[in-house]
């Protein structure tokens, strides 16, 4: 098998064709790899700068008083990971800047791809374009003929003659593909360390493996699959049909198709009716603003008790603080309530989406690449989640200043540079992928299926045609 | 062209499955396709009634006011909406960005921007509410399946897998040389083959376009739709002429298809991929720190200004205002000033948002430059623009928001500074002022 292997790269080092498809994959993966990178880095830098410049503000504010600070606010900006040039995921379409406030949830605005005209249907060139859509497409023609090839050029039987038998000759051909897919795989990820020598680590690491992996799996299944349909039609002209007709449903028609599909299997209201639900149960809870809200009355009254005094006046506190601090408490249950809704509704579309992996290899496929890169979904949803909690924390410390004033200058109504100086900045730390990646096990399984199963179809077919030929 | 030919081709055609089954999947993708984008329009217009329906019942809430001599909400007793600024407050204005009539052939950049929006004296055009419609994420970046997407993407796919193997078959059989010993050129017969393939697919696409352009919005809209066919013949053909060269060139089956498969990757895939990633190395994603610096901090410096600066800086911007001088009582001239700071504000706003309308035109001109070695992104970019989904479309509906608030901020100064007051027909006046035409 080994000879055969090595014979057969021998034979490709020999063709012009494979040679220069060999090097123009390289230099483009250098290519695109350098200019991911340089472009990523970039967008690291710019996302650090807003959130300096925003912070200098705050910094800069000076006494001031707490809750017109809690209306001033601040912003998350949403951060690339460093693996971000490789799969750029959900980041092209998802807003990046987010403002967190007092009294209410903000989206997040700006999406990059709402910022110009249209420019690619498939995305940027980036890493995961090559890997998903070109180099599949190439081993396609490289490998839709490897059978129908040796028969016309009378190759096979002399292979046969020399002792090899199919099934050898087959799978060499299938690991000598697989091979070069691997080769150009690890190039990239090489490329990777390299650039982000300083930046790697064992998170990084873990997840340049699943990237690595998922793709080398899904080649497998693309060569497989190829060599397979080769196989049974034993005629080169349907066989390349019958198989670039599956990777347009795999990569372009399925994805689509059964994406809208899970969009409907489970409905999102529109915005407009999420807000006015929102609002109706908003208008229930405390108005902070609303110094006739009945709500307000009893809290007063509690507050009263608790302090053991008559009046508002003769509290040690001001209960405008717990007001405001009631009122967000109630906000946040609200928001729990109808973005919980949301975010799982949104997470079972994903799973459900994660099921066509079972008719289409390409969306697990997609799913790890995206998971791995850290643009996935999850990923997306877990900082809206925890710049949410920051901003809960960032409220409630600003209300209990504004309701205790521990740093309110000469008794007045503000408080001092040095209070807000000390509320830390919104710092987003990234999901770790050993803690998502039991949630993709559907997509590993699923990539590892069809491998296996595709594997075991041209291992019988190829003994079949040993007992045919003799 | 030779009659025999096209006849002999359809028969081929009807004979072979993989032909003519991929021809029917890809008709059937297009129903398809044109049925799921006028299933969103449907959803987007159910939404946009649901909007007005609101609107009106807010509006109606308060004539009911002024009918029963209520000034406001009962849980509210400082509104009063014979004041101007209340009724003005209480008068809600929504701008939407309602589907063309040729949405269904063509969903554009539509599922990146909201289409409704309610504008507020405080609002801005780059408002978070600005978002787009609640879609899954990754439903998002693989798109959907629309009409302009089938056409651009996949209609030179189809043509590739109906005429890969004319001329190059017959190279993988031996027999190609039988042709010129029948005394037929190759080349005509060749172009008669081909000719047969682009007749079939144009006359198939133009149908639907006229068939839902028509039913879409009947005859008015027909240049529009004479645009769209044009666009996409001329598009198709385009490719037809780099495939016929591919034909005629080819050795076999197999190289005519992979140089054609090679050509739709570098001008579907690689080229505006490249182009992409190129326009956003220069122009990176914009995190808008100019534009939330005039909406937070700036704004909060001009709260911080005295009643004084705030007038002369109001009778700076407002010129009209400076002959008004209704304010004999200091208090309520305070007040007015005070209630008038949105309108400085929205001045800041329209300042800032035009900064970034000019950021995104330079990475806009940067595309627009890559179209003449990127005419695939020419070509979509055009498409969205007869169907009104393109950029522009939604630019020109930010400019719409930003004229309802501009009216809303200066019909409330006007009132305001005049010391008017309102009652049933001045609101009635006032719904009639704030509505644009969109």
């Amino acid at each position: 098998m080994l000879t055969i292997f090595k014979n057969e790269w021998k034979a490709f080092l020999r063709n012009k064709i494979f040679l220069f498809f060999s090097i123009f994959f390289v230099l483009l993966l250098i290519i695109t790899t350098y200019f991911g990178i340089l472009q990523n880095n970039q967008q690291i830098i710019n996302q650090k700068s807003a959130q300096d410049h925003i912070r200098n503000q705050w910094d800069e504010m000076g006494p001031y008083n707490a809750h017109s600070a809690a209306h001033f606010g601040t912003y998350a900006f949403k951060p690339n990971s460093i693996l971000s040039s490789l799969d750029e995921g959900v980041n092209a379409v998802t807003g990046i800047v987010l403002r967190l406030e007092g009294h209410k949830q903000n989206d997040a605005a700006f999406s990059e791809s709402s910022q110009s005209l249209f420019v690619s249907q498939f995305g940027k060139f980036k890493i995961s374009l090559l890997f998903q859509f070109i180099i599949p497409l190439f081993l396609i023609f490289f490998s839709y003929n490897i059978y129908t090839s040796e028969i016309t050029s009378g190759r096979l039987k002399l292979l046969i003659v020399q002792g090899n038998s199919f099934k050898k000759i087959i799978f060499s051909k299938i690991l000598t593909l697989l091979s070069l897919a691997g080769i150009l795989l690890l190039f990239s990820v090489l490329f990777q360390l390299l650039f982000n020598f300083n930046q790697i680590g064992v998170e990084e690491l873990l997840r340049l493996s699943i990237f690595f992996l998922a793709y080398i799996l899904y080649y497998s299944i693309i060569i497989s699959f190829t060599v397979l349909i080769s196989l049974l039609l034993k005629n080169n002209t349907s066989a390349l049909s019958l198989t670039l007709i599956c990777w347009f449903l795999w990569t372009i028609f399925f994805p689509k198709t059964i994406g809208s599909f899970t969009e409907d299997l489970t409905p999102q209201s529109s915005r407009f009716l999420l807000q006015s639900n929102m609002d109706e149960d908003r208008e229930k809870g405390i108005d902070g603003h609303n110094p006739e809200d009945v709500r307000i009355k009893e809290l007063e009254a509690k507050v009263l008790r608790e302090y053991n005094v008559d009046s508002l006046s003769q509290l040690p506190i001001n209960f405008s603080g717990i007001l405001l601090q009631a009122d967000e408490d109630y906000g946040n249950k609200v928001w729990d309530k109808h973005y919980g809704l949301l975010y799982s509704n949104l997470l079972k579309q994903k799973k459900h989406y994660q099921i066509s992996g079972l008719i289409n290899p390409f969306a697990s496929l997609q799913n790890l690449s995206m998971a791995s890169s850290g643009t996935d979904l999850i990923h997306h949803l877990d900082f809206l989640s925890k710049a949410e909690l920051y901003r809960r924390k960032f409220i409630k410390t600003l209300n209990n200043e504004y309701t205790y004033g521990n740093f309110k200058i000469d008794g007045g109504n503000l408080s001092s540079s040095d209070f807000f100086k000390s509320i830390d900045d919104f710092n987003y730390n990234g999901l770790s992928i050993h803690k998502i990646i039991v949630k993709y096990t559907l997509d590993i399984l699923f990539l590892i299926s069809w491998t296996a199963i595709l594997l075991l179809l041209i291992n019988a077919k190829t003994k079949k045609y040993l007992i045919n030929e003799s | 062209m030779n009659l025999n030919i096209f006849k002999y081709e359809l028969k081929h055609f009807y004979r072979n499955k993989a032909k003519f089954y991929s021809y029917i999947v890809f008709m059937f993708l297009s129903l398809y396709a044109l049925i799921n984008v006028y299933n969103i329009k449907e959803k987007q217009l159910d939404t946009i009634n649901e909007i007005y329906n609101k609107q009106e019942q807010e509006r109606l809430k308060v004539i009911n006011w002024y009918e029963n001599n209520q000034t406001g909400p009962d849980d509210k007793s400082w509104v009063n909406i014979n004041d101007p600024f209340w009724a003005i407050l209480y008068n809600p204005t929504y701008v939407i960005k309602e589907p063309s009539e040729l949405y269904p052939l063509g969903i554009g950049q539509s599922e990146q921007y909201g289409f409704y929006k309610q504008t507020k004296r405080w609002s801005s055009t780059y408002d978070t509410d600005m978002a787009e419609e609640i879609s899954n994420y990754e439903r998002l970046i693989n798109g959907s399946v629309d009409f302009s997407f089938l056409i651009i993407f996949l209609l030179p796919v189809l043509y590739i897998i109906l005429t890969y193997n004319i001329n190059t078959l017959e190279k993988d059989l031996y027999f190609h040389k039988l042709i010129s010993v029948q005394c037929i050129k190759v080349k005509k017969w060749l172009i008669s083959r081909l000719l047969f393939y682009l007749t079939l697919i144009l006359v198939s696409i133009n149908s639907l376009i006229i068939t839902v352009g028509l039913t879409s919005g009947g005859f008015e809209i027909m240049g529009q739709i004479l645009k769209l066919i044009f666009l996409s013949n001329i598009y198709i053909f385009s490719f037809s002429i780099i495939f016929y060269f591919i034909n005629i060139k080819s050795k076999n089956s197999s190289s005519s298809s992979f140089k054609m498969i090679s050509i739709w990757m570098i001008f579907c895939v690689i080229i505006p991929g490249s182009v992409h990633q190129y326009a956003n190395y220069k122009y990176p994603g914009n995190f808008m720190t100019d534009f939330l610096d005039t909406n937070r901090k700036e704004t909060y410096e001009v709260f911080k200004l005295d009643n004084i600066d705030l007038h002369n800086l109001l009778i700076e911007l407002y010129p009209r205002l400076e002959n008004l001088d209704n304010f004999k009582d200091q208090n309520l001239k305070a007040q007015a000033i005070r209630r008038s700071i949105s309108a400085i504000i929205n001045q800041m706003n329209i300042h800032a948002a035009n900064e970034i309308e000019i950021q995104n035109e330079n990475k806009n001109k940067l595309i627009k430059s890559s179209y003449i070695y990127n005419p695939v992104s020419f070509v979509q970019n055009l498409w969205n623009s007869y169907t009104e989904t393109d950029y522009y479309a939604y630019k020109s509906y930010r400019f719409q928001v930003q004229k309802s608030i501009t009216v809303r901020n200066e019909l409330m100064l006007e009132e305001i500074w005049n010391s008017k007051v309102s009652d049933k027909k001045t609101y009635l006046k006032y719904i009639q002022t704030l509505k644009l035409d969109n």
